[in-house]
Order: C-alpha cells, then structure tokens, then sequence
C-alpha cells in the first residue's frame, strides 16, 4: 500500500462528482463549480461522515421496532394473529422448515443489521484515520452498497401479500407497523451509504489531510 | 514614526480564522425523527399495557400461547402469553396480558372459562369456536380489590352477571333429576335455569340456585311455589291416575315449575336470594298452606284395606285433610280389636271454599282449637256428622275418609276434651253392599223351594187329567160322528155325480159342434148379417142422393 501515490487531493485540483472532470479549484475552501457540467465542485463530499452517521443512527433507532413491531396481520375466521419477523423465523424453524427460517433470519434479521454495523465500522476508523486494510474496507462498502437495492425484497413480499391476500371473511393479511420501520431501516442505510465518501478511507496517512468534518 | 522599526517579517502574522461553521447540520434531524417516533410507540405500548393475571385451570383445551384470547362480551381483552403446568401437574397456569382498558375488570371474583363447543341436552353453544379456535371467557365480578391470580371454572356460568333477573335459593330433599342449566318453566315457559347446587352442611338436603330471568322474576312472589316438573310426574291415588309434565327437555333433562297458587292473595315480589322449599311435584306444591291442623281420630270395626298414610280426608266431598296414621286398637279388657285411623283437619281448608262474607266468621272459628271442636261437636250431635271409609277409586280399591252427614245416626258418646277427639263413625258402604247381597242371597235362601216344588207337582197332575180329558172328548168325536160323515160324503158324490151328467148333456144340446141349437143360432147370426149389409148399401146411397129419399131410386149410378 504506497501512500505516496499522486491524489488529485494532493496535487491541489479537484475532481467534479458529477461527470469526473479534473478541474482546479477557485480556492482550497471554496472550490468553486465544475466549468464543464456546473456541478458545485468538492474535494470530497461535503459533510460525508456527519451525514452518514446521522443516517446511521437513525436506522439503528428504526431496526428496533422493526423488528419488535408485527410485520404482517394474518385474519384467519375472525382471529387475527400478528407476527414479528422473529416470530416468523421461529415458526419456520419449529415447524421444521429450516433452511427458509434461516433464509429469513439472514435477508431480514442479519443483512440489515450487518449494513449498520459495517457503515458504522467504516465511519469509526474513517475518523480514528485508520490506514490498515484499507482494500478490504473499500471492498466492505461496495458489498454494503451492493446488498442495500435487494433489502427491499421483504417490503416488497410483505406489500404484495397484503395485496394479495384479501378474501374478505375467510382470510386476510394486514400490514404491521414494523414493516415501515424496516423499509425505514432499509432506506436510510442505501442512503446512508451512498453518503459516505470511500475515498474518505484512503485519505488517511496522506499529507493532505481532507476537512473530514 | 516609529522610534524602532519593526521588522515586519519577525511579527507574528494573524491569522483568518473562518467563521467555525459548528451549526448541527440538518440531517441530524432524521435521527431525532426516528428517535421519536420509536420512542412514541414504545411509550404508547407501555401506557396500553395492562396488567398480567394467571388463572390455574385443571384443563386448558385448545388454549395457545400467543393464540388464546380473552374475551369478554365477545371483545378482546386480553391475550394468552404463556401455559404451563401447575401444582404437581395436576393443573394448568395460564399466564395472559391484559389490555390496558380492560385492567378495571380484572377483580378478585371475576370468573374465567374456556370456551369450546358444548353440545348439552339444553342447548349447543360455542360453535363459532370450531373456526376460530377456543378462547377464554370473562364475566365480570362484584368486588371492588383487584386481583391478578384467579383460579378458571370447569363450565362456563349458566347467566351472565349483567343479566337483568334474580336469583332465588331452593330447598330441597334431593335433586331428582335436575342439574346446572334445567330449565325452569313459570306457565309452561322457561323464564330461568338452574346456575348451582350444594348439598346442605349436613347432608340432609340440597340446595338449588336458580335465576329468573327479568320480567318474569316479577312473578315470583312471596307466597310463590316452586316444584320439581322434572320428567313424568304419574300419580296413581284415590285421584286417580294424574300425569303431567312440562316439556319434551325437562322431560330429558328435568325442569323445575314455580306458579303462585291461586287462593293466594296477591303479594309483593320476592326479593332476590329468598329461599323457598322445593316440592316434590304440583300437587304438594299448591295446597293450601295448613297452619292450622286439628287431629281427629277415627276407630273403625272393619277392614282398612286401601287406606294409606296420606289418603285425603274429605267433607261433603271436599278435601278437608288427610291421613296421618292407620294403625289398630287394642282394648285389653274386652280383646277388641279395631281399626284405629288418625286423620289431620286442615279447617282452613274448607273456610278457604266458603263465601268472602263467611270466611271471616269462618276463620275466627278455626283459629281456636276449642271453637273448632266445638264446632264438630256441634255437627256430630245435631247434624249427625259421621266419618266413614269409602273407596276412592273403584280401579286402585283406595279408600279416603269421607266426613258426611247420617241425620238418622244417635247422639254419640265423644270426650271432645281430648286432645285428639274421637268422631264417630258409620260402617263404610262397601260392606254395606256386601250385606246387601248377602240378605239378597239369604232371602232366595229362605224361599219354599219344596213347597213350590210341590205345588207345581200338583199342577202338572191336574194338566196331565186334563189333557187326557181332551183326549177321551176327541175319541168321543171320532166314534160317535164317522159313520154319519161317511154317509153323507157317500151321498154328496152321488150329487155331484148327477151334476157331472146334467152338465155333459148340456154340453151336447147347447155347445156341441152338431147341436141343433148351435146351427140354429149360426143361420140366425147369418141372416143378420145379410141384413146389415143392406142396411150399409142403403145408407151409402142416401149418403150419396139423399134426394132419393124424396125423388126415389135413379137409374142413372155415378
């Protein structure tokens, strides 16, 4: 890992975030906008870790009660019985459909709790200026951003279901609130991702050391 | 001017410090957002969480963890969290939630249940548990402590506390055939149930809670009675054969009636909880209530067959008491030994069928032993008021005590001092008509049967004389006048003969087909038809010239 590779950061220019062109800035605290798309120019994103971990937080708050909170009313003849994704999972697991309980217990339980814990990872040793496995970090946010368009799966099942599932007196399926807390979750982590800088990883250990604030 | 110029460059430069932009930057208040909401809700299920009761059943059929709710009035009020073996495992624990504005319900004598389809002989009930799943019933308490451990009843109770009626307590010797949820009938409709029963401390009775349903509870009076209507009530006494029932369910399932008897005067509503005795079937229950009771005791020389314990005591007729002992006397000086029966006189029995202006006087009387008895003595000397056995009914050969009047009877002997005088009485009519068939048969007993035997002899001789008179008189006949019949018959043919010949030569003179009087009358008869025909050319002609009778015959013929 050579950290005396030339970064357009070093070299004093800026790159536009909008269409990538290389462009000197008016002044290292007003860069200035981009001459080609007049896109606002920044050397890296603007806020990045304080937005990102507000996001993060904030989905963290939601993973609670998404979790806690009913994600699905099933109307059997009269008696309704709400289900947490938890209660879900258990049910699968006792009766004996394994493998689909820990489908469930992975895509709905452990994916978004491990974009949290990822995000937070990331941001944490961002600000400490960590340098070490900066390759695997890096690779770390791409699976989070990778992983963060398929979380939706779960809403989209459980709003088709309700859709679905309407036969008025004999059955029916209501959505729970926990289910918009987890959208919630879902949400806040893609953007919470999208927010964040990876070039923010990099940066530690350079001489120029970026406004991280 | 400067006295020491400064060397611009050694100055330390200030330096252009940027406004520190250390405003919280709006996405903080996504967090904040989430924070709340989250918060919200936790607190809005904190504030609706109501409080966790237990309630030990010995089964809990079909009730789930999670799945189980409790109802109450058929709304949720409370939800199953946990079921589990209790005390040795001889009973369940089920643990519920209860909804937060159902915590006020939740008293110490609150009852819980579990509902599941019932099907009893009175009625199916809990049928919309086979779709939906058994769930726990509720019913509200009384007290006003709260309770949070409650122990589950085995049937769901037979009324609701909120239903509008009241409870009554009945006494009984045993339960027949009844049971929770009989029905009870007021006019042969059921107005109520029986919700509980217990055996008596001692063990000597039972008693019944039964609920009338409002509005009916209204009839249920002070004076009301009720009766065990259960199954077929058969009776077969000196009545006769009775049967009744109620219904074709209280028939199954046995059934309890109350009515207010009729002579009652009309009185206030009973309140709720009022014991009442329990009779054994209608009749008991709608006599008159006897207060009053004079014992009498009868002494009777004949057979007391059919008489039992409880065998009415009539007057004129009229139930007026019953038979209370049929036991024998012995007098040991004499060694009589006669029947001796003690009967029971309701006397209210009797004022009760009198006028309204004459009950009150009657009344007056009864209340007083000494004026009651003064009374019969007054009837047994002046009236000749006499007790008597007679049959009730000719198809059981029971037999009743009928008080009636024997004008013709003496004045008797009675101490009416006594406690328990003695009326007289007069031998029964049943064996009154054995007597009389028995003088009936002694007199055709005592009937000359040889003196008419020979009587009879006598007259069949002088029939036999007379016969062969008759026969003597006819051989007389036969001798005396046959010789003279003969000859007269003899002379009579002879007649006859020359008759037969008369005739015959008639025959030849007259009828014969050659008599000369035959031609004679033929030519005759000829001729005079010859001049018919003449006659009818004539009158053919003077029909067609009736001139000619004037002009004569011409010769000129149309």
């Amino acid at each position: 890992m050579t950290i005396s590779a030339l970064t357009a950061a070093r070299a004093g220019l800026v790159s536009c975030g909008t269409c990538g062109l290389l462009a000197a800035p008016t002044s290292p605290a007003a860069p200035g906008h981009c001459p080609r798309c007049g896109a606002r120019l920044a050397a890296r994103r603007r806020g990045s870790v304080e937005t990102t971990w507000a996001l993060v937080i904030a989905a963290a708050i939601c993973y609670v009660p998404a979790n806690l909170l009913p994600v699905l009313g099933t109307t059997t003849l009269g008696s309704t019985e709400y289900d947490t994704i938890m209660g879900g999972v258990v049910f699968l697991f006792t009766s004996g459909s394994w493998p689909l309980a820990l489908i469930v217990l992975i895509a709905s339980v452990m994916v978004p709790l491990g974009k949290l814990l990822a995000l937070a990872y990331l941001l944490i040793t961002v600000q400490r200026g960590s340098v070490a496995s900066n390759r695997e970090r890096t690779r770390l946010y791409h699976l989070v951003v990778f992983i963060g368009r398929w979380s939706m799966l779960d809403v989209f099942v459980d709003t088709f279901t309700v859709a679905l599932v309407q036969l008025s007196p004999l059955m029916s399926v209501q959505p729970g609130a926990g289910v918009v807390f987890f959208a919630a979750v879902v949400v806040l982590t893609m953007i919470a991702a999208e927010s964040f800088d990876p070039r923010l990883i990099w940066d530690a250990g350079t001489e120029t050391e970026p406004d991280v604030a | 001017m400067l006295p020491d110029p400064i060397d611009r460059a050694t100055l330390p430069r200030a330096t252009l410090t940027p406004p520190r932009r250390r405003r919280i930057s709006a996405i903080w208040l996504i967090p904040l957002i989430a924070a709340a909401v989250a918060i919200g809700i936790a607190v809005n299920r904190i504030m609706n969480e109501g409080p966790t009761i237990t309630i030990v059943f010995s089964s809990a059929e079909g009730v789930e963890a999670g799945k189980t709710f409790i109802k109450y009035k058929d709304v949720k009020i409370g939800q199953v969290t946990a079921v589990e073996l209790y005390q040795e495992y001889s009973k369940v624990m089920v643990t519920a939630r209860i909804d937060k504005h159902a915590a006020g319900l939740m008293v110490e004598d609150a009852n819980f249940w579990v509902v599941a389809p019932r099907v009893t002989l009175s009625g199916v009930s809990g049928l919309g548990t086979l779709l939906a799943g058994n769930y726990i019933g509720f019913e509200q308490g009384h007290a006003n402590r709260a309770g949070r451990r409650f122990v589950g009843l085995e049937v769901p109770p037979a009324v609701t506390i909120d239903q509008p009626g009241r409870q009554f307590q009945l006494k009984a010797d045993d339960m027949g055939s009844l049971g929770i949820g009989s029905p009870l009938y007021f006019r042969r409709l059921q107005v109520g149930q029986v919700i509980a029963y217990a055996l008596a401390d001692d063990g000597k009775s039972v008693s019944i809670r039964v609920f009338v349903n409002a509005p009916y509870d209204r009839f249920v009076g002070t004076d009301t009675r009720f009766w065990n209507a259960s199954g077929v009530d058969v009776s077969l006494g000196a009545g006769g054969l009775d049967l009744r029932t109620q219904s074709l369910v209280s028939l199954l399932i046995g059934g309890i009636a109350f009515e207010s008897p009729g002579f009652a005067a009309t009185s206030e509503p009973a309140a709720a909880g009022s014991a009442f005795p329990l009779y054994g079937d209608r009749t008991t229950a709608m006599k008159q209530p006897d207060t009053i009771a004079r014992s009498y005791v009868l002494y009777f020389s004949e057979s007391l067959r059919g008489l039992s314990v409880g065998a009415p005591l009539t007057l004129l007729g009229l139930p007026a008491g019953e038979v209370t002992q049929v036991g024998v006397d012995l007098d040991p000086v004499k060694l009589a030994v006669r029947g001796r029966v003690e009967v029971v006189a309701y006397p209210e029995r009797i004022v009760a069928r009198l006028q309204t202006q004459q009950s009150a006087a009657g009344q007056a009387i009864v209340q007083s032993e000494q004026a009651t008895h003064a009374v019969f003595k007054r009837l047994v000397e002046e009236r000749g008021l006499r007790a008597q056995l007679r049959s009730g009914s000719l198809l059981t050969g029971q037999l009743l005590v009928a008080l009636d009047f024997f004008p013709e009877a003496g004045k008797p002997d009675v101490d009416w001092t006594q406690a328990t005088p003695a009326i007289p009485t007069v031998p029964s009519t049943v064996p009154d008509l054995e007597a009389k068939v028995t003088a009936i048969l002694a007199k055709i007993d005592a009937l000359p049967f040889k003196a008419i035997g020979a009587d009879l002899k006598k007259v069949i001789e002088s029939l036999d004389k007379t016969l062969k008179d008759v026969n003597k008189a006819v051989n007389r006949i036969d001798t005396g006048l046959t010789p003279e019949l003969v000859s007269t018959v003899t002379d009579l043919r002879r007649a006859l003969d020359s008759a037969d010949r008369l005739i015959k030569s008639t025959d030849a003179t007259l009828l014969g087909e050659d008599a000369p009087g035959q031609i004679q009358l033929r030519d005759a008869l000829e001729e005079i038809a010859g001049a018919a025909r003449a006659v009818r050319g004539l009158s053919d002609y003077l029909e067609r010239q009736p001139a000619s009778l004037i002009r004569g015959k011409t010769e000129k013929t149309p």
